[in-house]
């Protein structure tokens, strides 16, 4: 019995570890999103979602810029003042936790965000699988 | 399509409060120290004793959305070498166009380079400043109006800016502070990205009136004695070939950047006219290779200045003036001849996720004074 349930612990541990991030929009959205557009979502190229972050302490938000955005979080912040202190474009409001993005695509029809795989809910749509 | 709209406004009423709040405050700031090594070398505002408020500054920012894509900006700054005085930096109002287009009015940065927009804004690049000689331009503000517009173009991200406006300030010219006023300022910038790949273009106009009359040429004669005295010989046509009464003045600037976010390069090229005037044609360069390891990016950066004094503005009065005349009219003339060449060797290092510490050693030979000044420059950037 113990062991079954440390091997089942183990087993979520290592299953969360490798979790796919996936990107999520309101299951009313009917837009695609590949690779190239999540990119210009998140670097303030296109506004075409209503865009959420996770919050800096979030571990996944780092694995998201690398991954999904394709630069360091550093890089992405660079970026960012590029853009906010010269009246170009503001970031994606950053949320807390992935529940709250969850909560906040499901309840927001051009909301678009990203968790990892294993949160997904019926209350969002899954448009893009990051490895 | 109206309901979706209707819909979503009032859903994003319901949310507002807890997702996003109406008035934003950022800020960043740079505490940057630096010495030149050698007691009869400055550069860049430094000379040889330490100094830890240069190239120091501060800065918030708020920006308070109005709703119906209206929005305000005021950007408040404090220069350690204008004792942190606080002033108004950029002071502005938006309005979304659409998606891809808006359109800011107030006080603007003028978009003569590709790091004007935020160039105070260290965190924002790898280098500790912004290549002196081809930045050093100064008319940073403008009051006026500008358009700015994103597109798809095919592969091609393009990004357009057109500006219209006007300076009322201070300028430097031969190493003295004037007033300065551009009027009719027109400007168009394109920028067009490709993969790691991006170009820009940069083209700018105005009417150019500079008052250096007050400015001494020594020994008790100012610029403007020396206009009153040539007029009174009838020398009008060269008065008004020096002087800068609503001249033409031209910004061409040319750029190109490649960044696979492994390699770091950057190129810009620029050159400023203003006709009719004794100040010379600048023909400004640099290039720049930076290589990121992680959070550590080492750099090194060229610059080259080349403004060739306009001679010919004095040399048809050679023999016609007495020297008492033709030396500082000469003087002045030739008070615009600069040519130098800077490298810059430094790095940059992501010590913290909104702070990059940052270390530059540069080097500036001028050729035309044949002085040398080398500047170990250090310190912190940060947005927060």
């Amino acid at each position: 019995m113990f062991k079954k349930m440390l091997f089942s612990v183990l087993l979520a541990c290592s299953f969360s570890a490798a979790a796919n991030i996936v990107v999520i929009v309101n299951p009313s959205n009917t837009s695609s999103v590949n690779a190239e557009e999540l990119v210009r979502i998140y670097t303030g190229r296109s506004n075409a979602f209503s865009a959420v972050n996770l919050a800096e302490s979030v571990p996944l938000r780092a694995q998201f810029d690398e991954k999904g955005v394709g630069r360091t979080s550093a890089q992405l912040k660079a970026h960012w003042s590029k853009l906010v202190f010269t009246g170009k474009g503001t970031p994606p409001a950053e949320l807390a936790n992935e529940e709250a993005v969850l909560e906040f695509v499901a309840n927001n029809p051009q909301g678009i965000g990203y968790i990892s795989a294993d949160k997904v809910t019926s209350a969002v749509k899954v448009v893009h699988t990051i490895n | 399509m109206k309901k979706t709209v209707l819909s979503l406004a009032l859903l994003g009423c319901l949310t507002a409060p807890a997702v996003f709040a109406n008035v934003a405050i950022n800020g960043f700031a740079s505490i940057k120290g630096g010495m030149t090594t050698g007691s009869d070398e400055f550069l860049y505002g430094y000379d040889d004793s330490f100094d830890l408020k240069n190239e120091s500054l501060f800065a918030l920012q708020v920006k308070s959305d109005l709703g119906e894509k209206l929005s305000v900006t005021g950007q408040l700054l404090g220069r350690g070498n204008k004792d942190f005085d606080v002033g108004f930096e950029w002071a502005f109002i938006t309005y979304e166009l659409s998606d891809n287009m808006r359109v800011n009015a107030g006080r603007l940065r003028t978009p003569f380079y590709k790091y004007s927009d935020f160039k105070d804004v260290a965190y924002a690049y790898d280098w500790l400043r912004v290549p002196q000689g081809v930045y050093g331009l100064g008319f940073d503000n403008i009051e006026g109006v500008s358009f700015y517009r994103t597109a798809q173009l095919g592969a091609l991200e393009s990004t357009l800016q057109a500006v219209a406006g006007s300076y009322d300030g201070k300028a430097i010219v031969s190493g003295l502070e004037v007033d300065a006023e551009i009027k009719n300022i027109l400007g168009l910038t394109w920028e067009l990205a490709k993969g790691n790949l991006s170009g820009r273009v940069a083209y700018l106009t105005g009417k150019v009136t500079i008052d250096a009359e007050s400015a001494s040429l020594g020994q008790n004669v100012t610029i403007g004695g020396l206009f009153n005295t040539l007029n009174g010989f009838g020398l009008n046509n060269l008065v008004s070939a020096i002087d800068i009464q609503e001249e033409k003045g031209t910004f061409l600037g040319l750029g190109l950047t490649y960044d696979n976010s492994d390699w770091v390069a950057v190129s810009e090229i620029t050159r400023v006219k203003v006709d009719n005037s004794f100040i010379a044609e600048q023909n400004n360069y640099y290039v720049s290779l930076g290589k990121r390891f992680n959070s550590f990016t080492p750099y090194v950066s060229y610059e080259v200045e080349d403004n060739e004094s306009r001679d010919d503005i004095f040399l048809p009065f050679q023999t016609v003036l007495p020297p008492q005349l033709f030396v500082p009219v000469q003087g002045l003339v030739r008070s615009q001849e600069r040519s130098t060449k800077t490298w810059n060797l430094g790095a940059r290092y992501d010590f913290h996720p909104s702070a990059a510490f940052k270390v530059q050693y540069s080097s500036e030979k001028n050729d035309t004074t044949g002085d040398r000044a080398g500047l170990i420059a250090l310190g912190v950037d940060l947005v927060f």
